[in-house]
């Protein structure tokens, strides 16, 4: 009973992070980035670079890999989105078609991933000690990430609410026009955000990384599928809802892990269509 | 009575139709003028024009995205190349393979008009992640069906099927997703869904059943998709969770209707022959690195042909025009 809930929780907390970032894309730019997976499949393969090359703290190495792939997230921003933003002329359109560049997106990194580094899996194990919580056993680096992942979120939330730039933000989410009236350079909320999404699911990129052993060029689908279902399960754009699903997708995984890990995508998709009949505007929804 | 359907049939009689007509018996004697490698061209041609009309009868006109193509096709080629199995290995009766593809096709219409009841009171962007879901969500069932219960990793066919067959079969599943979708999108039906693409608010208003409709067209879209992923299945002696549920089968009828663009059916026609032709070519040219030039193909594309090839040639036209 503990080993779930202390289990889930940890699950939750690293899902919620990678869900943070997509949700920010979604709310500020209004791009739906099915190629989230892929950032963080990316970012565990930055972080290998030093880690298997240097023998580099996979922690520490995130100072390095970081603003490389900030660099890489706003510069994609900057080339493809911001052409794509002046020639849609409505939201939908915009959805649509930043969605299928998206799609381009995954299909190039996968590929150049897979070119580059081999289909062969890499992990970054770290920190894998055993600790003793209340009795039940769990690697020290699980607990060290969904502490980090909780520890992001948690300053990511106060950025958001204490500071200019994070009023910023929030004003563009809420109403981009009357955002631009006001003087906030739109462009460069998108830049920033778009580059912040990637680099928070890079961040839990690596944090999955010193967990499984398992991280090859394919996984970012499944990654993406999960933070897809946590921004629709709280409500795109919002806060506390996806911090919310993030630990409710946690504890089906882990619970659906435990009883049958085969078909744990198929549990949650179910999940997720039942719970939409019920609130189809997800549970912070606007 | 007769007279009527004769007027209505030399009414509907226009470039289109008789395009149509000359290509037909062009298309049925294929193979006995064409190469077996000519041959398989064509028919993966056929095969991402059926996809797209297909999936252009319900997207294109309601304008709800769906990215679950990829989860149809593949149940469709799926069940096909189960119950071939089973029936050989005796446990399932023998039945002819049409009858096999066709079934596979109505599992898809009861299953796409279940999700849809579901997922079509949402609104668009939401829909298309549930439709991602739908292949993410059968892949896995069928992955753990086969490695929990029957054991096994994949599906060998039990027969092999004649380079002429699989055109045949090929040929007819794009044949019925044709003529099926554009039946209907002439008719009443056809105008509803367009309706309600336009403004579905004031479909609901002047009194289009919305839900109905769009229920029934999503169903019907993935019934075709099903049936080209039946007959896709002939093509393969081998058949896994990855190649039936490729992803591209969900992407490329999407980017393929993009490419031709245009508010008609001569755009989604145009893209798909296009881009598909383009994708054979780049997978027997470049294997390692098809993926990445299909993506950047994509994002060029989608940044700068917005409106898409006829869309770009409608705009020409209206410029010499005035």
């Amino acid at each position: 009973m503990i080993d779930v809930i202390i289990g889930g929780a940890i699950i939750g907390a690293i899902f919620s992070l990678i869900a943070l970032g997509l949700n920010l894309q979604y709310g500020v730019t209004r791009i739906l980035n099915v190629a989230h997976g892929e950032f963080l499949m990316l970012g565990a393969y930055v972080t290998n670079i030093f880690f298997s090359n240097y023998g580099m703290n996979p922690l520490l190495s995130l100072i390095l890999s970081g603003p490389i792939i900030f660099i890489i997230g706003i510069l994609i921003q900057a080339l493809i989105f911001r052409r794509i933003i002046s020639i849609s002329r409505s939201a939908e359109e915009l959805e649509f078609r930043s969605l299928l560049a998206c799609f381009g997106l995954l299909f190039i990194i996968q590929n150049m991933v897979r070119i580059i580094f081999g289909p062969m899996p890499i992990s970054n194990v770290y920190l894998t000690e055993s600790v003793f919580i209340l009795g039940e056993r769990f690697q020290l680096n699980m607990i060290v990430s969904a502490i980090m992942s909780v520890a992001l979120s948690i300053i990511f939330y106060l950025v958001l609410r204490l500071t200019k730039l994070g009023l910023a933000l929030r004003a563009v989410v809420e109403e981009p026009t009357g955002a631009q009236l006001l003087g906030i350079s739109i462009q460069k909320m998108h830049s920033l955000s778009f580059g912040l999404g990637v680099l928070l699911c890079a961040i839990s990129g690596t944090l999955v990384s010193m967990i499984y052993t398992n991280i090859n060029p394919y996984i970012g689908p499944q990654y993406t599928f999960i933070a897809l279902t946590i921004i629709v399960l709280g409500g795109l754009g919002s806060f506390i809802g996806s911090m919310a699903g993030g630990f409710i997708i946690g504890y089906i995984y882990y619970l659906s892990l435990k009883i049958e890990p085969l078909i744990v995508m198929a549990i949650i998709y179910l999940f997720l269509v039942l719970f939409l009949i019920g609130k189809p505007k997800g549970l912070f929804g606007r | 009575m007769f007279r009527r359907i004769g007027e209505k049939i030399i009414k509907s009689i226009n470039v289109t139709s008789t395009l149509m007509i000359l290509a037909i018996p062009l298309l049925i004697f294929a193979p006995y003028f064409l190469t077996d490698y000519y041959l398989s061209v064509l028919r993966t041609v056929l095969l991402w024009l059926a996809l797209t009309i297909s999936w252009h009868f319900f997207s294109g006109l309601t304008k709800y995205v769906s990215l679950g193509s990829a989860g149809f096709f593949g149940l469709g080629a799926y069940f096909t190349a189960k119950y071939l199995e089973m029936s050989y290995r005796g446990y399932l009766p023998h039945i002819p393979i049409p009858l096999v593809i066709l079934i596979g096709g109505l599992i898809n219409f009861v299953l796409a008009s279940v999700i849809g009841l579901v997922t079509l009171r949402v609104k668009s962007i939401y829909f298309a992640i549930l439709t991602f879901g739908i292949s993410e969500m059968l892949r896995n069932f069928f992955q753990w069906w086969e490695i929990r219960i029957t054991g096994t990793r994949g599906t060998y066919l039990p027969i092999i099927f004649e380079p002429s067959a699989i055109y045949y079969s090929i040929l007819a599943s794009a044949l019925v997703a044709i003529i099926l979708t554009t039946i209907l999108r002439k008719s009443k039906f056809g105008l509803a869904l367009r309706m309600i693409g336009e403004c579905e608010e004031a479909a609901v208003h002047i009194g289009v059943n919305a839900i109905l409709f769009k229920t029934l067209s999503f169903g019907i879209s993935a019934m075709c998709i099903g049936f080209v992923g039946g007959c896709f299945t002939t093509r393969a002696a081998y058949i896994n969770t990855d190649i039936a549920f490729d992803p591209l089968f969900s992407f490329l009828p999407a980017v393929m209707t993009l490419l031709g663009g245009g508010q008609i059916i001569y755009g989604p026609v145009t893209g798909s022959i296009l881009l598909s032709l383009l994708e054979e070519y780049l997978r027997a040219m470049y294997p390692h690195y098809f993926l990445t030039i299909l993506g950047f193909l994509f994002i060029i594309i989608i940044m700068f042909m917005p409106n898409g090839l006829i869309g770009e040639i409608e705009k020409i036209r209206s410029k010499i025009k005035k």
